[in-house]
């Protein structure tokens, strides 16, 4: 089992709490250990980036801490709440209060408006549809869209569609946001655009962000990065260190 | 089934073999030149086990239900058949007194013995005709006086056993030969079911009221030698010769003659022609006729046959065209699914032609599956099917069911739906394969190249001009040589010159067709073109003779493009066809066409050419589908110039929906003239109509969308999923509108279907249809009955309950004859001067308690009791039934196939006419007055023509038919008093009127659940394909559906979500259909295009029935995509997210 302390950054109130965490997907014939026993804390406002080769579990771990996936063993407390054993309902109304979700393909409907799709877990959640349209206006706002809301993804560029996620993401004002490669499927000018898009709202907001990506540059701009291997913690590095590495890269 | 549609069963069964062995002969070429292509496809059927399922149940109903209608018709037709090679037996042909050679009272139209014995000389050693059967006969009534049964009408016949002998003699069930002596009855089987006699018991038959002593010596089969004489009236018995001869005072002559030809029961047919015009030609200048009555009847099997096949094969086209759009709706949603695999195919070099081969071979898999298990299931049907007719309307049809099937209808079936579906699957492969590799591997959206001619003069000019070449002049040349037989060489050689136009496109796009810089190396031209011509000899000759020209042309053009092509000569080669053909190859390779306006342009012209048509032949169905082409391609045309399409589609749609409503609703009759349609319009109208339908819909649902948003919001937990629920079906126009036709379609013919029926029923077998009267008592007509309450009083009945009655002295059709005034042909052509009419005479006290309502009356009638007063009053008045004046136009009007007087129509207030009734015994012409018309509801128990009762004596003296009609007084049911009749009255026959109507109301409702559940199967493609959509939709929005669980959709929101989805499209189907289905029913009601019975009588809609033919339809369709809504609320998280 490893296990890293909190970054320097600001490490008041414990977040994320991982202990132990283990993941295995059986594919029938193959059993592939994802994750071999994580434990992991995030303060309250602190952006981290997971690193690591392809394979090595870091979406399995995104996936296992927000509740998008169970795991075998291990317990994940979000906010200071238990959710290795809450009821599928329970967690997706939890996942619909307090988290927020950016992913590589941004993964809008196709059939709505920028508006709509940012309003959508506003809705899910119970908020009435003209607050949940005036707040989706504003979090298009935030991310500089406001002109494109009645727009649909496919009249979007790729940079515009994932503002339009990460909107969506911050809608509900939500504590944590994961992002999984955000700026994978961006060209580098673009991602650093939505990068420093991230880094903002995560300083205005004091929201805790926890992103996996593959670019050092994307990892610089975090707090604190954890290189992952094999489906375990390998090491943790400060933002300067990995500032220097993406000089490096 | 010998025939159907005009064409020979053999012929279409020999050529579905033959076209069925070309397919599986392409398939097995193509397994043997290219079998990783065709593993390839094999091995997809196994892929997705449900979704196989789903495919193979979509792809059957063609075969089911053409397999379940030619069973019907086969059903029919040969237990009629069989029935009458029963009754009839060995005798072919009988010979009678003819009353229009020569007019005689019906006691003189005899034959005498000598007469046949000189016939029978005559014709000895024949090769035709084997033997003579002289007959006597008399309908009498006949009761056992062990149980105290009775049978008011039975035909009691006798044979001279001499005669028998020829065909083996009077034989008992059990093959016992039967002699009769005097005061002996062989009574038949139906009658000794019906008196419950036994062989020994004593039975009294009544000849002119007097008892005749009779004993039982056998139980015959239902045959001629046994009295069975006619189809519906087949209790009888045979009696002793002389016997009967001297109670009927005959003396030395016969009733008739029966003839049978050499040969067994069947094979004897074979003659009959050449036997009944030997006979006509030996009896020439003889009051006599010849009927060849078992040919006649065996036609009239197959006539009605036919009628019930044609029926069900209209209905089951509905299910047809829902079935062919599902196939098509899979096939794309396949090709959708295999996007990447295909484009990875391409990729690494298959060609387009494998990508087809590849989904004709996995095609073929489920077409063939599909094929059996539709034919299984199309005889499941056809059995379930007569077995529901059988039990609830056995004694009305008066037939024993059983289901056959002839080996030639099984091979049509399966051919049939075999081929429907390969064609679809073909057209449906064929677009697939027209991707773009790049975009299929990364499953993107399809791009189209850049056009510079797109919304030009020029680029439309190029459109017609490629859709005139690309069949255009082939189709229109030969739809005008059918217009015009007068130069149909003429346009018989113009499409002989548009031969290789079609192959020219193929060829375009070809490395054949490629100039020699971008042409490469060892592709040669595709050979199964070739192929297919041979396949298809002779006409495949065709096919071989265009495709080479097109080769040659391809050939010397292709290096001879030139740089472009002046926009002037384009119009040119439209007008000129072989100067456009020329045009078409040189044109520059790789520039797109916009087909629809080709073909549009194609279809308007046809279309114009079939309005012309159907104005000067007043044929409905070619004028309105001519008018649909025509507005196709004017909406083909809007959309091409880029006028907004919402606006194009929707106004085109209302404005062609609009004419459907008109033309049958006979408003457009003040331009066009009438029209005349048949049950083909039903068809017609149904797919032209839901079309339009679906158009408005699709293009317009998002106008009602915040509507259901709003109504979604008062519901707040299920906003969100009615939120995405009502976005999908809008963006996938393709599928929902294809979705939403096919539940529409079916919806539509269930609902027109229900609604008229209803409507009819309303009209003939509502409580008027009684008359005011309770009980009807048919008498012998050899013992007329004097005084019914006395009759009845003296036969122990209580006679208070009766509070009227009223008699009836009928002139049957066949013995009776009325002026036809109007002049109207007879179904032989013929105008005759007088046509058959039932007429019927009512004592006075009929007329004045008689409750019939009048259709119209003549001018100084004030109401219906004025009318029936006057006739009360006696005189030359008369009063028509309604059937006189139906017109025989509409959606199969009656009066087509018989030869019964008709009328012009009346208008309320008419000036009163004369009609001449003449009795065709005597030639006496007696002339009435017509005053009223009846209501339709009449008909059901009065269908003929009223006159006082002296006046019909008069007109018809020598007329035997005797009916007394009883109204009851309150307190006494009509059922029981009927029975006591029954029971009490041996010389007559009663019935309580409401039973009667509630039997017919039985068997009504029989059929219109047969019709309903045949319909009904259709609903199953409309049901097939919403669980198709939706579990495609299951798989396309994995990744969607990931991402609503990740921010906050539950599981249930989620199938939810599906549920509603599929709802909406189910809803808005159904909804189409049922809207549609009742207006198309009220105008084809209210304006008598369905018959002129119809015009006034008011409309209602059968609300219950068709809210539960709409709830099941809705509920099966939300059944179905349950799975698929289960599957998507249970899709992980994560995997989705992560994983296309």
């Amino acid at each position: 089992m490893t296990s890293f302390a909190t970054g320097s950054t600001p490490a008041d109130e414990v977040v994320i709490e991982a202990r132990d965490v283990h993941k295995t997907y059986d594919t029938g014939s193959v059993q592939v250990h994802a994750l071999r026993g994580v434990s992991l804390t995030v303060p309250r406002g602190e952006m981290v980036a997971i690193m690591g080769p392809s394979g090595c579990g870091k979406t399995t771990l995104l996936n296992s801490l927000s509740g998008l996936d169970d795991f075998d063993s291990g317990t994940v407390h979000i906010n200071g709440t238990d959710i290795t054993r809450m009821a599928d309902d329970r967690k997706t109304e939890f996942r619909a209060r307090d988290m927020g979700f950016v992913f590589q393909t941004y993964n809008l409907l196709p059939v709505l408006s920028a508006v709509e799709n940012v309003e959508l877990p506003l809705i899910v959640s119970g908020v009435k549809p003209k607050i949940a349209r005036q707040m989706a206006l504003e979090s298009l706002g935030r991310v500089r869209l406001r002109e494109f809301a009645t727009h649909r993804p496919n009249q979007l560029s790729g940079g515009q569609r994932q503002r339009v996620t990460i909107a969506r993401a911050l809608v509900n004002r939500p504590a944590i946001m994961w992002a999984d490669e955000p700026t994978g499927a961006l060209d580098s000018g673009t991602a650093g655009e939505i990068m420093d898009l991230i880094v903002e709202l995560n300083r205005e907001a004091r929201q805790t962000t926890v992103l996996v990506t593959h670019d050092p540059k994307v990892a610089a701009r975090c707090h604190r990065t954890i290189l992952m291997a094999d489906g375990v913690i390998d090491v943790e590095r400060t933002q300067s260190e990995m500032a220097a590495v993406a000089a490096g890269h | 089934m010998n025939d159907i549609f005009g064409l020979s069963m053999t012929y279409i069964a020999a050529g579905c073999l033959v076209v069925t062995a070309a397919i599986l002969a392409l398939i097995a070429f193509i397994a043997i030149r290219n079998p990783v292509m065709f593993k390839m496809g094999l091995r997809n059927i196994p892929r997705r086990k449900a979704q196989t399922t789903l495919i193979i149940i979509g792809l059957m109903l063609s075969t089911l239900i053409i397999t379940a209608a030619f069973g019907t018709g086969d059903t029919l037709t040969s237990s009629i058949t069989s029935q009458i090679y029963e009754m009839a037996g060995e005798a072919d042909e009988y010979i009678t007194w003819d009353t229009e050679k020569e007019a005689a009272p019906a006691d003189q139209q005899v034959i005498p013995l000598a007469r046949v014995d000189e016939l029978r000389q005559q014709f000895a050693g024949d090769e035709d005709i084997q033997a003579f059967l002289p007959f006597l006969t008399e309908q009498l009534p006949v009761q056992n006086t062990r149980t105290r049964l009775n049978e008011p009408a039975a035909r009691i016949v006798a044979f001279r056993p001499a005669d028998t002998e020829a065909l083996g003699g009077l034989k008992d069930l059990s093959g016992r030969p039967v002699t009769l002596g005097p005061g002996e009855l062989a009574v038949n089987k139906e009658l000794a079911e019906e008196i419950d006699a036994a062989v020994g018991d004593q039975v009294l038959a009544f000849y002119k009221g007097t008892p005749v002593p009779l004993t039982v010596t056998a139980i015959v089969p239902n045959q001629v030698l046994g009295g069975s004489f006619q189809f519906r009236q087949v209790q009888g018995g045979a009696t002793n010769f002389e016997f009967l001869s001297e109670l009927t005072a005959r003396g030395e002559n016969a009733d008739g003659v029966f003839v049978s030809n050499r040969g067994g029961v069947r094979s004897g047919l074979d003659r009959s022609d050449a036997a009944t015009a030997k006979l006509e030609a030996a009896l020439e200048g003889e009051p006599y006729r010849v009927e060849a009555f078992k040919k006649d009847g065996i036609e009239m099997a197959e006539f009605f046959g036919n009628i019930l096949l044609t029926f069900f094969i209209v209905l089951g086209l509905f299910s047809i065209a829902a079935g062919v759009l599902l196939i098509f709706l899979i096939f794309v949603m396949l090709a959708a699914e295999r996007k990447p695999e295909m484009g990875m195919a391409r990729a690494v070099g298959a060609k387009r032609r494998q990508l087809v081969e590849s989904f004709l071979a996995e095609g073929l898999g489920y077409d063939l599956g599909s094929a059996v298990v539709g034919l299984v299931a199309g005889i499941g049907v056809t059995f379930v099917m007569m077995a529901i007719l059988e039990s609830a309307a056995a004694d009305e049809i008066g037939l024993d069911m059983s289901v056959t099937f002839a080996a030639r209808s099984l091979i049509v079936s399966f051919c049939l739906g075999l081929i429907a579906t390969f064609i679809v699957i073909f057209v449906s492969s064929w677009r697939a394969s027209r991707l773009n590799i790049v975009a299929a591997i990364r499953d993107l959206p399809e791009t189209r190249p850049l056009n510079p001619e797109r919304a030009t003069w020029l680029g439309y000019s190029r459109a017609i001009l490629n859709g005139v070449v690309a069949g255009g002049i082939t189709a229109i040349s030969l739809l005008a040589a059918l217009r015009f037989p007068g130069q149909a060489p003429l346009f018989l050689l113009a499409a002989l010159v548009g031969l290789p136009g079609p192959w020219l496109g193929m060829l375009r796009g070809h490395n054949f067709g490629a100039p020699a810089a971008d042409r490469k190396s060892g592709e040669r031209a595709p050979a199964w073109p070739f192929i297919l011509g041979v396949c298809t000899l002779p006409f495949g000759l065709l096919v071989i003779m265009g495709y080479a020209l097109a080769l040659l042309l391809v050939r010397i053009t292709r290096d001879r493009k030139p740089e472009s092509m002046p926009g002037w000569l384009l119009p040119a080669g439209i007008a000129i066809a072989p100067l456009g053909v020329v045009l078409s190859a040189l044109q520059t390779r790789g520039r797109a066409v916009a087909w629809s306006v080709g073909f549009g342009t194609v279809g308007a012209v046809m279309g114009a050419l079939m309005v012309q048509w159907g104005l000067e032949a007043n044929q409905m169905f070619l004028f309105a589908g001519g008018v649909s082409l025509i507005f196709f391609w004017v909406a083909a045309t809007l959309r091409y110039f880029h006028i907004h399409e919402r606006l194009t589609f929707t106004v085109v749609s209302a404005w062609l929906l609009a004419l459907w409503y008109l033309v049958p609703g006979k408003k457009l009759d003040w331009l066009v003239g009438p029209l005349e349609g048949d049950i083909e319009m039903f068809f017609l109208s149904g797919v032209a109509m839901v079309t339009c339908g679906v158009f408005i819909v699709v293009y317009n649902a998002d106008i009602i969308l915040p509507v259901v948003e709003k109504l979604g919001s008062r519901f707040g937990r299920i906003m969100p999923a009615m939120k995405t629920a009502v976005a999908y079906p809008l963006t996938s126009r393709f599928r929902t509108g294809m979705t939403m036709a096919m539940i529409g379609l079916i919806m539509f013919a269930l609902v027109v279907n229900s609604t008229l029926n209803s409507n009819f029923e309303r009209i003939f077998l509502s409580e008027e249809s009684r008359g005011g009267w309770d009980v009807q008592l048919m008498v012998n007509p050899n013992n007329p009955i004097t005084g019914l309450r006395a009759t009845v009083a003296g036969a122990g009945v209580d006679t208070a309950p009766i509070a009227a009655v009223g008699e009836n002295r009928i002139a049957y059709g066949w013995e009776a004859e009325v002026e036809n005034r109007d002049g109207f042909e007879n179904d032989d052509g013929e105008v005759k001067e007088f046509s058959r009419l039932t007429v019927i005479g009512a004592d006075r006290d009929y007329f004045q308690n008689t409750e019939i309502s009048l259709k119209a009356r003549a001018a100084g009638y004030p109401n219906d009791r004025a009318a029936w007063g006057a006739l009360a009053d006696g005189g030359a008045l008369a009063i028509l039934p309604a059937s006189v004046t139906a017109e025989p136009e509409g959606f199969g009007g009656p009066g087509e196939f018989t030869d019964v007087l008709r009328l012009k129509p009346l208008q309320d207030g008419f000036e009163p006419f004369t009609l001449g009734l003449r009795d065709p015994g005597s030639g006496n012409i007696v002339t009435v007055t017509v005053i009223g018309q009846a209501k339709e509801a009449g008909e059901i128990f009065w269908n003929g023509m009223f006159v006082p009762l002296e006046t019909h004596k008069e007109a018809y003296p020598d007329a035997k038919g005797q009916a007394f009609y009883l109204s009851l007084g309150p307190g006494m049911g009509s059922r029981q008093y009927a029975r006591t009749l029954e029971a009490a009255l041996v010389t007559a026959s009663a019935e309580s009127l409401q039973k009667v109507l509630d039997d017919q109301q039985a068997t009504s409702n029989a059929f219109m659940l047969v019709f309903q559940g045949f319909m009904g199967l259709g609903l199953i493609v409309g049901i097939a394909a919403l669980g198709v959509v939706a579990s495609r939709a299951v798989v396309e929005r994995r990744q969607q559906i990931g991402m609503l669980r990740a921010i906050g959709y539950k599981r249930g929101m989620v199938a939810l979500s599906f549920l509603f989805e599929s709802g909406f499209v189910a809803a808005s189907g159904v909804l189409l259909g049922l809207l549609l289905g009742v207006s198309l029913s009220w105008v084809l009601f209210t304006s008598g295009s369905v018959g002129e019975e119809s015009k006034n009588a008011g409309f209602t809609v059968p609300w219950l029935n068709l809210a539960g033919v709409s709830a099941l339809a809705f509920g099966a369709s939300m059944l179905m995509t349950f799975l698929p809504a289960r599957s998507a609320s249970r899709v992980p998280i994560a995997e989705a997210l992560r994983y296309e």
